[in-house]
């Protein structure tokens, strides 16, 4: 086990922020050090100028699949690589971009005149196992620095990451994080994935389920909490998951 | 044993004397919420409290818990108890802890929670204050609170302080303690069964009856579809219980990838992936996949499962589930009530 030959890593973007890339930099000399001792990154735009044509261990792709023209070099980066990676929101579950999905008047009003440009020419935000087979995914927005070593440190070993199936609350109560309900607040950890450690609410705002739904979320339950236990609107809280997890409620067309 | 007393205005050098010997975990505020915390001051400590998010067996059961390290080949055991008080457990709370005390030591012995517990002295308080839920007077009557070190009453000049082992005993040298009256006695007395009086919710029927009918009502699928409609499978009622003592294992390596650490994490029977287990290449079996088995679980084990073992139902009446549940469909007084008229 002591001679874990260096896996060679990649990171690349589609429809995203860049946000997760800079966040693994938000590691620490210490921690991105120590990971370099057994990973060559050989790809990673936000920290290198290098790119590779090569075969890949480990690729992380981040940002969501929104042009149909992504497709095939979604599909040339899963051709050369061993494990494909969704990283982050966008990645993973389409992410916030997927808040434009059940809309079709946002050109004009972000855009105006522009609002036709050939690069805007989108379709809906999706995950990027829409395009092509995902292996592992991180999650979150940002994603968790510290699951992404956790996630590494079981792929170097050939195990398989652990990744919860419960929601927030499992976390926010191991905290003693004071419940958002019962300060008068809303909070969507109720349904969403957990895995990080319940940071938001312990600073005194909601989950916004960055990391998408749990498996089997109460869909209705939550639009109920929102009203009776929050006061929303019935047409806020039936439309309050669209934010993170459209692509994955229920009615997602 | 004798009885002694504290006068209020003495309490907060005794407490001070203990911080000076032993951390001592104890009731705080948090926001509008109480938890059980080590002590930096006595000016921190909230006697008066109603309930606390979490129970205090976090002081020996840590929400996660390191259980070993290892190195290449070689493990070494994490056990490292501190020596520590836990102080103004309410009463209900005591019962919880002796059932916890049973199940981890029967069988194969846990001594990751063991030491810990050994190493813990307990001093124990009759509520002053009950939650907006609590239903601890009606549930479990024939047990009594066993375990603690001491049990501090509030009584209004001050406390009376009944040591119950050695540990609780030499613990009245940290402090100006009397002997207590038997007026003294007699108020607290009045004061412990005036405070259970007050709690806002009530079991109506007895341990057996309760256990007899929850078993009965196992096949009817309406009941526990019906009650746990709104249920999120998230957990809160399991991690907040003084009873539940499930934990999931795993490993960690830490960034040299040859050394890392072995850690136990409270789990929850509600939530989705509790009861699934490998099928190693065959894939994976989920024993209660529907929300509804996973709901009627739980009140299965604390009204009924265990009652043999711990001579009483694993509920102490602390109503932290009824209070934690943002949907409000995980009262015990409220299901078990509705299971006994069906």
């Amino acid at each position: 086990m002591s001679a874990v030959k260096k896996a060679r890593v990649a990171f690349f973007d589609f429809t995203c922020c860049e946000g997760c890339q800079i966040e693994l930099t938000n590691l620490g000399q210490d921690v991105f050090l120590g990971l370099l001792e057994h990973i060559e990154i050989v790809e990673f735009r936000e920290a290198m100028s290098e790119q590779t044509k090569e075969r890949i261990d480990i690729a992380f792709v981040e940002g969501s699949f929104s042009r149909e023209a992504d497709r095939a070099r979604l599909e040339e980066i899963r051709a050369r690589s061993n494990l494909v990676i969704a990283y982050g929101a966008c990645a993973a579950t389409g992410g916030i971009n997927a808040l434009k999905n059940h809309t079709t008047d946002y050109k004009k009003f972000v855009y105006s005149k522009d609002a036709n440009m050939p690069h805007l020419d989108s379709h809906n935000a999706l995950p990027v196992s829409a395009a092509i087979k995902v292996d592992f995914a991180v999650n979150g927005c940002p994603m968790d620095r510290n699951e992404f070593v956790y996630i590494v440190s079981h792929l170097l070993h050939g195990k398989t990451p652990v990744i919860p199936n419960h929601p927030v609350c499992v976390e926010c109560k191991k905290r003693e994080t004071v419940c958002r309900y019962h300060l008068g607040d809303h909070c969507m950890g109720v349904i969403a994935r957990a895995g990080c450690n319940a940071p938001c609410p312990a600073d005194g705002i909601p989950c916004e389920a960055c990391r998408g739904f749990i498996d089997q979320p109460n869909e209705a339950a939550l639009v109920k909490v929102l009203v009776e236990k929050a006061g929303f609107s019935n047409d806020r809280a039936k439309n309050k998951s669209r934010m993170f997890t459209a692509n994955l409620r229920s009615d997602v067309k | 044993m004798s009885y002694f007393f504290l006068k209020e205005s003495d309490l907060k050098d005794f407490v001070r004397k203990l911080i000076s010997s032993a951390p001592v975990i104890a009731p705080v505020a948090r926001k509008n919420k109480f938890v059980f915390a080590d002590l930096e001051s006595p000016d921190e400590l909230r006697l008066d409290y109603d309930i606390t998010i979490l129970p205090p067996k976090k002081a020996f059961f840590p929400p996660n818990q390191t259980l070993l390290s290892f190195k290449e080949n070689k493990a070494t055991s994490a056990i490292r108890p501190r020596e520590q008080i836990l102080f103004g457990v309410h009463t209900y709370d005591v019962k919880a802890i002796d059932m916890l005390d049973l199940l981890f030591a029967e069988n194969n012995a846990d001594n990751n929670y063991l030491a810990n517990r050994k190493a813990t002295t307990i001093v124990a308080m009759t509520p002053q204050a009950v939650s907006g839920r609590a239903f601890w007077e009606s549930v479990g009557k024939t047990v009594q609170p066993n375990g603690h070190d001491a049990l501090m009453t509030k009584i209004r000049e001050g406390y009376v302080f009944e040591p119950r082992t050695p540990q609780g005993t030499r613990l009245t040298k940290s402090g100006i303690f009397s002997q207590a009256s038997s007026g003294q006695l007699d108020e607290a007395s009045k004061c412990q069964s005036e405070i259970a009086a007050k709690c806002p919710e009530k079991l109506s029927h007895s341990t057996r009856e309760i256990s007899d009918k929850m078993r009965a009502s196992f096949n009817n699928e309406k009941i526990w579809h019906t009650a746990s409609l709104d249920c999120f499978s998230c957990g809160t009622c399991n991690i907040v219980c003084p009873t539940c003592y499930c934990f999931d294992v795993q490993d960690q390596w830490n960034l040299d990838q040859v050394s890392g650490a072995r850690y136990r994490t409270w789990d929850a029977c509600l939530t989705e992936d509790f009861a699934k287990i490998s099928l190693g290449p065959a894939g994976a079996e989920n024993f209660r996949e529907e929300r509804a088995e996973r709901f009627r679980h739980r009140m299965m084990r604390k009204a009924t499962y265990l009652n043999s073992r711990l001579g009483g139902p694993a509920c102490v009446g602390c109503g932290r589930c009824s209070e934690g549940c943002v949907p409000d469909i995980a009262d015990p007084v409220k299901i078990i009530n509705n299971v006994m008229e069906s």
